[in-house]
């Protein structure tokens, strides 16, 4: 490499500009530091205020509503099920999309772009709507129940909505794509040399699949796990409109608090408290998935 | 490769044929039931007709709340476009080793922390500086910072995909710093500019949750108003503000398809 290759930066060299260069970065730094760092650090402040009738919150500070929330019963019976309805959602969603990844990381055919595009386009239809095609679909007279009646599957209308059922349903459907492109990104890396030296070498392919490529794409399923574990046991749209009083999830909850209840300090409370077990999940996983993985060959 | 296929190629066929279907047909189906010539959400559809959409167009509050979000993300696009792009650019090219990696972990912040602890955060500190729901400022920021990331990283990895020495070539035929960065940079990265804006667009359209808890009395983005409409009724009108949005968010997709290639999408 040439001496020229070391940065040169271009707007200090500029004659006519005297501001040093990371007035770049500036608005940057502005915009997370104003409204995303303090904004974070105001709902823990918020979570200590003292509850008020007649404002917003109370002149003191307290601990009380830690201390509600960890002993009150209804709200660890919603976190087990946000908890639980994270983990079906997580390990479907690698179930359904680790072929779709697959598929899509060796396809040479024309319809690869149109096949990416499936993949893609669900992330920019916006949530409400995703969500509202599974209401139609799975309402007591929704198609899901016409189709499977009209079958002989079933007798009585299955329930989806107003339970966990149809929102681990939606879920799975509103977060596939998540794991699939981290996915896609790790197999399109990976040499296909590598397969094609262990099938040359008499492995057959399923035992290649599971000792080659498997193995070498696990820090794709890694990424992929954590980030549609943390995205749905935070979703509140699709629990919202689904889920009614018995499929309620922690993000539900909490607005509730908010929103409906108009109980800020105790909401605040029960954010931290939600974003305190997230932040506890994903450390061990992180601790687990990387001992798991110093152990691949 | 050129194997022969076997049974299990063609069950695997089928199993990715199957999860594509899953991944497409709920959204096409709204987009066919809003065509629907019936009052009910179900198939088989009673007839064909565009009814549904001209109840829309009449239908004052849906087209204040597009016009609403529109305006929304046109502005988070374009302020994003601006600071997305310098940020970019400082942390690639000039940050300091020692301060990269964190920058460009804050950067992305935004999307790592879930969206509704961030509007409940918001909410707290908009009420806390006493501007609260007002004039549209929480929400316009909102949406600004979940969009954020969005311009960062398609900046960012437009910036680490250029090849620097033709901006040295510029400087060595003595170009200055700002004619090389006009004439040769800009051009190069402008690809993943253009991306950046129209996915911050796309995105801030779809916000939910940002959108309902700051929003400002009286005025509904078009997801909260579709939101609002499904608590009480449940009829193709719905469907065809879905579509509505649906074609917005695939038109965005077909011109960064046409015009820098969606490969080039980060997330």
């Amino acid at each position: 490499m040439s001496a020229l290759a070391a940065p040169v930066p271009m707007a200090v060299a500029a004659p006519r500009r005297r501001l040093p260069v990371w007035w770049m970065i500036l608005p940057a730094l502005i915009l997370l530091g104003c409204f995303l760092l303090l904004p974070y650090a105001s709902i823990l402040v918020m979570s200590f205020r003292e509850a008020s009738t007649n404002a917003v919150y109370g002149p003191g500070l307290t601990l009380g509503h830690y201390g509600e929330i960890v002993t009150d019963g209804f709200v660890w019976g919603i976190v087990w099920r946000t908890l639980r309805t994270g983990l079906i959602v997580t390990v479907a969603t690698l179930l359904l999309g680790y072929p779709v990844a697959y598929h899509l990381a060796r396809s040479r055919s024309r319809w690869a772009s149109l096949l990416y595009i499936c993949v893609i386009s669900p992330l920019l239809v916006g949530l409400v709507v995703r969500t509202f095609a599974w209401l139609i679909i799975l309402s007591n007279s929704g198609l899901a129940n016409t189709a499977l009646k009209w079958a002989g599957l079933i007798g009585r209308p299955i329930i989806f909505l107003n339970s966990s059922l149809g929102v681990t349903i939606a879920l799975i459907h509103v977060f596939l794509p998540f794991v699939i492109l981290p996915l896609l990104g790790n197999l399109q890396a990976i040499n296909p040399e590598v397969a094609m030296a262990a099938r040359s070498l008499g492995a057959s392919r399923a035992r290649t699949f599971f000792k080659v490529t498997l193995p070498l794409s696990m820090p794709g399923i890694q990424a992929g796990a954590i980030l549609v574990f943390v995205l749905s046991i935070s979703a509140y749209v699709t629990p919202a409109m689904l889920g009614g009083s018995q499929g309620r999830t922690m993000a539900v909850l909490v607005v509730q608090y908010l929103v409906d209840n108009f109980r800020w300090p105790a909401g605040a409370a029960l954010a931290i408290f939600m974003a305190a077990i997230t932040v506890s999940i994903i450390f061990v996983y992180l601790k687990l998935t990387a001992r798991a993985m110093r152990r691949l060959p | 490769m050129t194997m022969r296929k076997t049974l299990w190629d063609h069950v695997f066929t089928l199993i990715v044929t199957l999860i594509y279907i899953f991944l497409m047909a709920p959204i096409l189906l709204v987009v066919l039931l809003s065509f629907s010539g019936g009052e009910f959400l179900a198939l088989p559809m009673q007839g064909v007709s565009l009814r549904w959409f001209g109840a829309l167009f009449t239908n004052s509050r849906f087209y204040d709340a597009a016009v609403y979000s529109f305006v929304l993300a046109l502005i988070s696009a374009a302020v994003n476009g601006v600071i997305g792009t310098l940020a970019a650019i400082y942390v690639v090219r000039f940050a300091p080793t020692r301060f990269a990696n964190g920058l460009r972990v804050l950067m992305s912040a935004p999307l790592m922390v879930p969206e509704i602890l961030t509007a409940i955060a918001l909410l707290f500190f908009f009420f806390e500086i006493g501007i609260g729901n007002r004039w549209s400022i929480a929400i316009q920021v909102g949406h600004i910072l979940v969009t954020f990331p969005y311009v960062f990283l398609n900046v960012a990895s437009a910036l680490f995909n250029f090849d620097r020495s033709q901006e040295e070539a510029a400087r060595s035929l003595g170009a200055d710093g700002w004619l090389t960065f006009r004439r040769i940079t800009l051009p190069s990265i402008k690809p993943g500019v253009i991306t950046g804006c129209l996915f911050a667009f796309v995105i801030s359209f779809d916000i939910f949750n940002i959108s309902l808890l700051l929003k400002s009395v009286g005025s509904n983005t078009l997801p909260l108003e579709l939101f609002d409409y499904l608590r009480f009724n449940f009829d193709p009108t719905a469907a065809a503000v879905a579509t509505v949005s649906i074609v917005i968010a695939f038109a965005a997709v077909l011109v960064v398809d046409r015009t820098v290639g969606l490969r080039s999408l980060r997330f």
